[in-house]
């Protein structure tokens, strides 16, 4: 079965009854989802819960993202997929309305509007095609799949009839003449006389004369008197309808609709990420580095596994503080090969767990085979995502929070941690300073040695030197900012420094040429 | 359509305020102005009769136009032509004023609302709306023709333009297809019932052809009107024998639908007649939309004039003289005879007229005896900036000086009651708010800032404040008190740093002038070392102490 998210395995369904994974609250992706997937509903939201094992996948992925992201392809999925709501609205209205006839022209109408909509969107594809925007081995198949749809004889036929009869549906018109206290019926199409005229006065006015019968689907008065007299007139075309409707053949490709969540997934993310460029924020598409290849006994590695991000930032974050319109400071990141994990310290409120969830959706977003929030990025492959972020004590299991934290690491370090990336935000506060240095050091050596990478975010800078392959970081220092302190020093002197308030409002000469410049 | 009297290339917007504009207001009192602005036109002609009736829109506009400083010599020459034009055409100046404000007045009777929707939900507000737009019409027809029965005599491009723009949309022809599109729904609004003769009633009857196709689930859709008209016919009572009578006919006609005592039918009738006429005000409605900001615009924009002209008038009772000013290079600035226009305007009394020539002066520093004219003056040059950068003109022989977008004051608020510390907290934290916004083309004037600390502690914050406010390029004007701020500014002796004082005579009378003067040391100590000792002074000194520029 063809899949546009990729193919594990025979039979391998997508997204399904997937739950939310534990990483997801740890690292915000929950916010993000949510508003990525806004306006696609819960079976597209679903898609982004599976985190895909397959080492190729990412890169299928990533090439079919790449397609959908250009402008061609992309609008003519969002085109199709505008077409394909119509159709679906379609259908319901003509399942709602009681009249027979009326149930027969929204068939017609349901079927010419499937119809149309996967015409265009093969003729937008292959447009798109020789334009040189559609190169993914996903894609193409997607492509050939529909040209299959599109020239088989049974529907070709079927089309041809629908399209007949909706031609001549379409070419019905009234002229009705109102005066107060009667209506005259007369067929045919008018002039568009006064039509105009109001365009002459009003050139390019654009607007719409609503039906005032529209509310409801079913026939008011005086369309149900205007139907009886134009019924008799047209008998021939009424039977014809008839005749088309008890045609058994299914005019609907149920592999076509099955895709239509996978292509949400593609478009969602897309969508979303028009949308944030415009607000400013800044998508790239990862590059893959050396491959993490599991073998026989544990892991081996080839190439180089250099995992670096420049202009990395927390996408959640960035969301909440658009909103409120503020920035995110971005942070580069750089594990080079040979080195595993982060350890990063530093004061409170520093932006520790801010970096490391922005290190933690890197990965997710790169594994998921979409553009992550970076200016630009190198990532490994690895196997599993797990994070550990310490939590409130939980009434609900009983446990003590030592206890709690260790029950949670138990599955990090037992279920395929091989190759996997690592995201730790303080564990063991509650232990004695020995006992989680001891335990700190244990765990970060444990997952080194299964060639795992990742982050270590904790107050325990003993950590930072627990093994050579770690990197120690530092929150809250900025050497700028160092240097600025003692520009400030020595001129602090000379102006009336005890006036702490001046100080306060930055309005000591010092400050002041600091805030012009 | 835009009336673009304020500016030449935008109707007013209120972008880009002075940064505190309430406390420029209140320093520099400009509430008297805005006063003086608004003071009933009628009375003033004859001599020194003090104004009856306010109009407080005309305060209103004055208030919120002066607050937007203009940035360029362009956009103050546009004004100051068009407030020309006004002040010579008096009376066309009123009557436009009048006729916006009345169709305005007429508008809230009939009951302006917004509707933001777009979408009329009721047959009353669809009439509102279409009553609305009659008046409107009608409004711009006025408008029109008195402007172009002026247009010859204008000399401002403004007003020259506005005719030439009103002329061209407006045109005779367009006003002409709007009232037929309005007469052809006038049944909608003109529902009574009309005695034609003795006993002959008419009434307006529509008649509509609709064009309409039937694709989704057969209903109609896709309506377009074919043709609309509103026919005048004898009145029949709905269901009068006359009108049983034509029923019946109609349903035995081919291709006839007839309403008669059929009150589901009747109800899909009125539902497509209002939407119909609906349609046709849609239309319409940019049109609607696009008046009623023209004429809100209209009233605003001629409300500043005549607000101007009012102020001339009060001007000329205070037997103030005036002029308008000339924008100038960046860093010029020079007057001759300029007065302190409020408190003329408040005391009624005569005061003096300053002379100054402080071209290329980034920094100049008052000081002086009190009660000598310093706060005054720098009130007059205050208020002279703001009236110029809004196009009026000033209480002045001759004034010229460059735009200051970014204008800002800072004067010591005696009025409040906080302990010292507050006030200095309060002071800092004011000054702190102008640094944050200090950009291109600022101007500074400080009136005895920093006063409620130490003299020590107070020159030291003003003088590192000024130093750096001064290397950054804001102009910035002084009265202080501070002298040995004044005095160590005095002793780096740069050229772009003038030093004025207000004159008093050697028998102590104060002249209310500022001189030039270097920072004065008002102690008698010195007074008395001068006058014993002065004679042992070097030829050096003396040239430093005195006049350092001629103005």
């Amino acid at each position: 079965m063809f899949h546009l998210l990729g193919q594990e395995s025979e039979n391998h369904e997508w997204g399904g009854k997937a739950e939310r994974p534990t990483f997801f609250d740890d690292l915000n992706l929950d916010q993000i989802i949510d508003r990525v997937t806004k306006d696609w509903g819960a079976e597209v939201q679903r898609l982004y819960y599976v985190l895909p094992e397959d080492p190729g996948t990412e890169a299928y992925r990533r090439e079919i993202y790449g397609d959908v992201k250009g402008e061609k392809v992309f609008q003519a999925m969002m085109e199709f997929r505008k077409s394909i709501r119509e159709w679906r609205r379609c259908m319901e209205r003509g399942e709602k309305v009681e009249d027979d006839l009326q149930k027969r022209t929204w068939h017609l109408r349901e079927t010419e509007c499937y119809a149309a909509a996967l015409e265009t969107l093969r003729d937008a594809l292959l447009s798109a095609k020789t334009a040189g925007q559609l190169n993914s081995r996903g894609m193409q198949e997607f492509l050939e799949l529909l040209s299959g749809f599109v020239t088989e004889p049974e529907y070709q036929k079927h089309r041809q009839e629908t399209a007949a009869l909706w031609k001549e549906l379409s070419g019905f018109h009234i002229l009705l003449t109102y005066e107060k206290e009667r209506f005259t019926l007369v067929e045919g199409k008018g002039t568009g006389k006064y039509e105009g005229f109001l365009e002459e006065c009003f050139p390019g006015h654009g607007k719409i004369f609503r039906s005032p019968f529209l509310a409801s689907d079913d026939f008011s008065s005086l369309e149900a008197e205007i139907l009886k007299q134009f019924r008799k007139k047209h008998k021939e075309f009424f039977v014809r309808l008839e005749k088309y409707c008890q045609m058994p053949k299914p005019y609907v490709h149920e592999e076509l609709l099955r895709l239509f969540p996978e292509m949400g997934y593609y478009l969602s993310f897309a969508q979303f990420e028009r949308k944030m460029m415009e607000r400013g924020l800044t998508f790239c598409t990862p590059v893959r580095s050396g491959a993490m290849k599991p073998s026989g006994n544990g892991a081996e590695k080839s190439g180089r596994e250099e995992l670096s991000a420049k202009g990395l930032y927390d996408l959640a974050l960035a969301l909440v503080n658009a909103d409120e319109g503020k920035e995110v400071v971005p942070n580069d990141a750089l594990l080079l090969d040979g080195e595993d994990f982060f350890v990063l310290t530093g004061p409170n409120q520093g932006g520790k767990t801010t970096y490391a969830r922005s290190l933690g959706q890197l990965i997710y977003f790169t594994k998921m085979g979409l553009d992550v929030p970076a200016f630009a990025a190198t990532v490994p492959y690895f196997r599993k995502l797990w994070t550990h972020f310490s939590v409130e004590e939980s009434a609900q299991t009983g446990r003590g929070k030592l206890m709690d934290e260790l029950v949670r690491l138990k599955p990090m370090m037992t279920e395929g941690e091989e190759g996997a990336f690592i995201v730790i935000n303080e564990l063991f506060t509650t232990a004695a300073n020995y006992d989680a240095n001891v335990m700190g050091k244990r765990v970060l050596e444990f997952f080194v040695n299964h060639h795992c990478k990742g982050i270590y975010v904790t107050h325990l800078s003993e950590l930072s030197r627990a093994c050579k392959t770690v990197v120690s970081l530092r929150a809250g220092v900025d050497e700028k900012g160092k240097q600025n302190y003692e520009i400030q020093r020595s001129e602090a002197q000379e102006i009336s420094g005890a006036n702490i308030q001046v100080e306060k409002y930055g309005l000591t000469y010092r400050q002041l040429k600091e805030r012009f410049s | 359509m835009n009336v673009n009297l304020l500016y030449s290339y935008k109707e007013w917007t209120p972008v880009k305020p002075y940064f505190d504009w309430n406390a420029m207001v209140k320093d520099l009192g400009l509430s008297s102005l805005f006063r003086a602005a608004g003071n009933d036109a009628v009375l003033r002609t004859s001599k020194a009769v003090y104004a009856e009736k306010e109009d407080t829109y005309l305060s209103f506009v004055m208030k919120r136009v002066s607050c937007v400083p203009l940035e360029t010599k362009e956009e103050v020459k546009y004004r100051q032509d068009v407030l020309d034009d006004c002040i010579r055409k008096e009376e066309f100046t009123g009557k436009l004023y009048q006729l916006a404000t009345k169709t305005l007045e007429a508008w809230e009777a009939l009951g302006r609302r917004r509707n933001s929707t777009g979408i009329r939900d009721t047959k009353a507000e669809l009439i509102t709306d279409l009553q609305v737009l009659r008046l409107l019409v009608s409004g711009v027809t006025e408008v029109r023709k008195l402007l172009l029965s002026h247009a010859e005599g204008f000399r401002s491009e403004g007003l020259r333009s506005l005719c030439r723009r009103v002329e061209e949309e407006f045109s005779e022809e367009a006003l002409l297809r709007v009232e037929k599109i309005l007469g052809d729904v006038s049944f909608y609004t003109d529902v009574a019932v009309r005695e034609v003769k003795r006993n002959v009633f008419h009434s307006y009857y529509p008649k509509i052809v609709l064009d309409c196709g039937l694709t989704d689930g057969l209903k109609l859709s896709d309506f377009r009107i074919e043709s609309m008209e509103t026919l005048e016919k004898p009145y029949s009572k709905p269901y009068g024998i006359k009108a049983k009578l034509q029923g019946q006919m109609n349903s035995l006609a081919p291709n006839v639908i007839a309403l008669y005592k059929d009150q589901a039918l009747q109800e899909d009738a009125a539902e497509l007649e209002f939407q119909t006429v609906s349609y046709v005000y849609e239309c319409c409605s940019n049109l609607a939309d696009s008046l009623g900001h023209f004429f809100d615009q209209l009233r605003f924009q001629m409300g500043f004039y005549l607000g101007a002209i009012n102020v001339k008038y009060q001007l000329q009772r205070c037997r103030l003289e005036y002029c308008f000013p000339e924008v100038g290079a960046q860093d010029s600035l020079s007057f001759g005879e300029l007065k302190e226009m409020v408190m003329s305007m408040e005391q009624k009394g005569k005061t003096v007229g300053n002379d100054g020539k402080l071209d290329g002066k980034g920094l100049v520093i008052i000081t002086g005896a009190n009660q000598g004219g310093k706060s005054t003056f720098l009130r007059s040059i205050g208020i002279a900036q703001v009236m110029m950068q809004c196009g009026l003109m000033v209480a002045a022989k001759r004034y010229k000086s460059g735009l200051y977008p970014n204008f800002f004051t800072h004067f010591t608020r005696r009025e409040d009651s906080a302990m010292n510390s507050g006030r200095l907290d309060e002071e800092l934290r004011r000054m702190h708010q102008i640094v944050s916004n200090v950009g291109e083309r600022s101007l500074l004037l400080l009136n005895e800032s920093f006063a409620t600390t130490t003299e020590k502690e107070g020159s030291a914050i003003a003088y590192d404040i000024v130093r750096a406010l001064k290397e950054q390029g804001v102009r910035i004007l002084t009265v202080t008190h501070l002298l040995s701020f004044a005095q160590r500014v005095y002793e780096e002796a740069n050229t772009d740093t003038a030093f004025l004082s207000a004159e008093h005579l050697s028998d102590g009378t104060r002249t209310f002038k500022m001189i030039p003067h270097a920072p004065e040391q008002t102690s008698f100590g010195l007074e008395l070392y001068d006058e014993v000792l002065g004679s042992v002074k070097n030829k050096d000194d003396e040239a430093g102490t005195d006049v350092r520029e001629m103005p």
